[in-house]
């Protein structure tokens, strides 16, 4: 009986297509696939942020006022919420010019959470040690 | 880890590719991909045939596009479904798709 | 033999990722494997029955079809399938409808993993 490690890399652009959103929900839903394993069984999904999926951390989102949709904040606020681990690449922030002031936070929601900013290096050793890598 | 990435598309993905660490690393190259194991850009062939000795083309997506295996870079393996189902099973641990 | 589970999230007719997912399937369990298809965000409209085949287009009920007489599980989000018009009523025989812990429940089984992003 055990709980696997999933790497999830975040690598697409907000908005144009639905990828990202997708690559959190899919994250998120971890909280429920024990209904459909053994008892003791789970996943804990690892969330990578690369590339321009930083992107998708910027705060002050205006989704649901433009599209009608849940925003990715929101996605990523509930990710914060539920307890999983986000780790954005640090060099992909600097490479875009992104902040940390600019990034979306949890914390008003209650969320123990936050965003991590780790370097490359450290999110290629959380890849390497999940069992699967799911690229969205 | 053992990574096997899918290349399914021609644009550049070697800033990608160069990002992930693998102690074997295999690219399988399929769809508008298997463009890289045959087309010399201003008479040079594709970076991404230099990440890896461990480079497959699928066959049928190459004859799709016109080519055979007269074209391919002689570095690369054809191989058709079924060597890729092994590959998935036999030689690398974790797939992505690019 | 093992357990591949396969995550499609590319469109049918507009993308030939969907068609090599399937492919790819084929080739899995005709060698013997196990096969679980999970299929979200534009591949739900591959469960949708009455496809007609065009040949401009891809198409796919034939060949869903012939991998569920094999035994590959194949299940599509309800979410993506409903926000896209699709009525579980429309929905090709023996397709499952489920929601994304599904997909996360076959990985865990699994030894191999392919997912397939969308565009």
């Amino acid at each position: 009986m055990s709980v696997i490690d999933l790497g999830f890399i975040i690598q697409r652009p907000p908005y144009k297509s639905e990828t990202a959103t997708l690559g959190f929900t899919h994250a998120i839903s971890y909280q429920v696939v024990d209904i459909l394993l053994d008892d003791g069984q789970g996943v804990n999904p690892k969330v990578c942020i690369v590339g321009e999926g930083v992107l998708c951390c910027l705060s002050g989102q205006k989704a649901m006022e433009n599209y009608g949709v849940t925003s990715l904040e929101s996605h990523i606020k509930n990710a914060l919420l539920v307890d999983l681990d986000l780790y954005v690449c640090k060099e992909d922030l600097e490479r875009f010019g992104i902040t940390e002031d600019k990034l979306i936070d949890a914390e008003d929601m209650g969320a123990d959470k936050k965003l991590q900013i780790v370097p490359l290096g450290e999110i290629q050793k959380i890849l390497n040690n999940t069992k699967h890598i799911l690229a969205f | 880890m053992k990574l096997g990435v899918f290349v399914n598309d021609y644009k550049s993905v070697v800033d990608t590719v160069d990002r992930f660490t693998a102690e074997k690393l295999g690219l399988i190259f399929i769809q508008n991909g298997v463009f890289h194991t045959t087309i010399k850009e201003n008479g040079k062939s594709s970076a991404l045939l230099d990440k890896t000795a461990n480079l497959y083309v699928l066959a049928e997506d190459l004859a799709t596009r016109g080519l055979t295996d007269a074209d391919v870079d002689n570095r690369v393996k054809v191989v058709n479904y079924g060597d890729v189902v092994d590959l998935i099973f036999n030689e690398y641990e974790k797939i992505v798709w690019l | 033999m093992g357990t591949l589970t396969i995550g499609c999230f590319a469109s049918l007719v507009g993308s030939k990722s969907l068609d090599f997912t399937l492919k790819l399937a084929k080739a899995a369990v005709d060698k013997g494997h196990h096969v679980n298809l999970w299929l979200s965000s534009n591949a739900t409209i591959i469960g949708k029955a009455h496809q007609k085949h065009l040949k401009d287009y891809s198409h796919a009920e034939k060949y869903v079809r012939e991998l569920l007489e094999k035994g590959v599980e194949i299940c599509e989000c309800e979410a993506c399938a409903l926000a896209r018009g699709i009525q579980k009523t429309e929905a090709i025989e023996g397709v499952q409808w489920s929601a994304m812990h599904w997909y996360l429940a076959k990985i865990y089984n699994s030894d191999r993993v392919v997912h397939i992003g969308g565009e």
